[in-house]
């Protein structure tokens, strides 16, 4: 892997090179929060920003999309071209660079590849950025802290410089087009890299412990925590909704008035939702909230871990953010695992960086 | 008699701005002016001017570049002659701006001082050939640099 620095104060010049790859999103300031859009300015771009409102799944698997149109007369028309269009998107976190690595796990390498994932996912170019974690961050506790594959380029923070770590060819193509902009490091940069690494290691203050979670897991299927939570749970689904890995969705079809054409709608779903789980007839398997709050923290801490070997959880907080009854996925494993009360008093599990 | 063509110039410099002006206008251009990039693009999706002279450095260094972006987004605006101005050369030698570089989505690029002589005749040369293509012309010659 190739490593270079940019001074800092040229960054902005890199910046404005990046549209010849793509449309440029960039975390931005949306009300009291980010989100990734398009920047009107370099001043635009925020640098340091604790999370984005939605993560940049939103650019992969769509809030709502049409898949393929049909007509009566011109048949099927498939609307893949319309997937692919180029982009950049510049300042992605670790961890949600890792929920990406975790989607193309199930649709770009799983059973069934999805060819508007994909398409997308060939067409954006990534640019990570580090970040110093809040008191909602524990990406470090699910591995998901640094991240080393899934971008084009990283940049880390080194004092006046950025390191840069190239990680595809269409990096270095930016890399190429730049001219002289990046310079190759110092010895001395490299310390100050793992100097800043190491301390951003340790300034995570919130931490959970991953060890044999998904067997406990198993253990407390009946517990009570699950009824207490969903005393409080709204079903309101902005934890799913927030969520870097979460990619439930549902399809429909919506047809003209005419009745002769109409398109294939694919539109997020959550689990927390009544209707997630109702089949035809009338049946619900998962009728209850605290069967559907439970399914969501198996699914994630101990199903996807038997099927991809990790939970799909990557420690970004955002669902504790957003969730309006202040449910928080720290507390609750840390009760399941017996070490804080059903009012979420901990006795371990956040822990002070010392 | 044919309808003036039209020339909108997006530069913060009053002064640049006032000598271009009367220097187009003399020449027969219909002449518009913004000092900012925001005033320029809204007056661009309004005026659909025939070229663009577009400022780098206003009031942020790049505002140019991100001005010329939101330009190209505009699907009426997608192929306008632009002439990116600037002396973002002098401060950055090594930056490479010119549409040669691959990444500069403008027809030309021309530093600052700019050459009155030459300005006037690669406004006439991009207007005409985009009146006659109704596409994107790109640059002929060297960037001028």
């Amino acid at each position: 892997m190739k490593i270079l620095k940019i001074p800092k104060k040229d960054l902005d010049l890199f910046v404005s090179i990046l549209p010849a790859f793509g449309e440029l999103y960039a975390p931005v300031r949306r009300g009291s929060g980010y989100a990734f859009d398009r920047p009107a300015s370099w001043s635009d771009v925020q640098m340091d920003y604790p999370r984005t409102i939605l993560p940049p799944r939103k650019f992969f698997l769509p809030p709502r999309e049409a898949t393929f149109a049909f007509d009566a007369r011109e048949g099927y028309r498939d609307l893949l071209r319309e997937a692919a269009v180029r982009r950049v998107l510049f300042g992605v976190h670790a961890y949600d660079i890792f929920g990406l690595n975790i989607l193309d796990r199930v649709f770009a390498e799983g059973k069934f590849p999805d060819p508007y994932y994909i398409a997308r996912r060939q067409n954006t170019a990534i640019i990570g950025i580090d970040f110093q974690p809040d008191d909602k961050h524990f990406a470090r506790s699910m591995n998901a802290d640094f991240v080393d594959s899934g971008f084009d380029l990283f940049l880390s923070d080194i004092g006046d410089h950025f390191l840069v770590l190239v990680g595809t060819s269409r990096g270095d193509d930016m890399v190429v087009m730049s001219g002289c902009l990046l310079e190759q490091p110092t010895e001395a940069d490299f310390a100050e890299y793992k100097r800043r690494s190491g301390l951003r290691r340790a300034a995570y203050h919130t931490q959970v412990e991953l060890g044999d979670l998904p067997e406990i897991l198993e253990m407390e299927y009946h517990s009570q925590v699950w009824d207490d939570v969903a005393t409080r749970c709204l079903s309101c689904g902005s934890c799913s909704m927030v969520c870097p890995t979460c990619y439930c969705f549902d399809v429909n079809d919506e047809v003209g008035l005419e009745g002769r054409s109409g398109q294939r709608i694919r539109s997020w779903d959550s689990c927390l939702f009544k209707t997630h789980a109702l089949v035809a007839g009338g049946e619900n398997f998962r009728q209850s909230r605290a069967s559907r709050i439970k399914f969501r923290f198996y699914h994630k801490q101990r199903g996807f871990v038997a099927e991809y070997g990790r939970p799909s959880c990557v420690g970004c907080g955002r669902c504790a953010a957003a969730c309006p009854a202040g449910i928080d996925i720290i507390t609750v494993i840390t009760t399941i695992r017996g070490q804080a009360d059903a009012h979420g008093d901990r006795t371990v599990g956040v822990a002070a960086a010392h | 008699m044919s309808e003036p063509k039209s020339v909108l110039i997006i530069d913060d410099d009053p002064d640049f701005v006032h000598a271009v002006g009367e220097l187009l206008a003399s020449s027969g251009y219909q002449v518009s002016t913004a000092s900012n990039g925001r005033e320029g693009l809204d007056l661009a999706k309004r005026l659909q001017p025939d070229l663009i002279l577009l400022d780098v450095m206003m009031s942020e260094r790049t505002e140019g570049f991100f001005t010329l972006e939101q330009i190209r987004d505009v699907p009426a605006l997608a192929e306008t002659p632009v002439i990116v101005i600037s002396s973002i050369y002098s401060d950055h030698p090594v930056f490479k701006v010119s549409p040669e570089a691959g990444w500069l989505p403008a027809s030309l690029f021309l530093p600052k001082p700019v050459d009155p002589a030459r300005l006037i005749a690669e406004s006439a040369r991009l207007i005409a050939a985009s009146a006659a293509t109704g596409a994107h012309v790109p640059q002929a010659g060297s960037s001028g640099r």
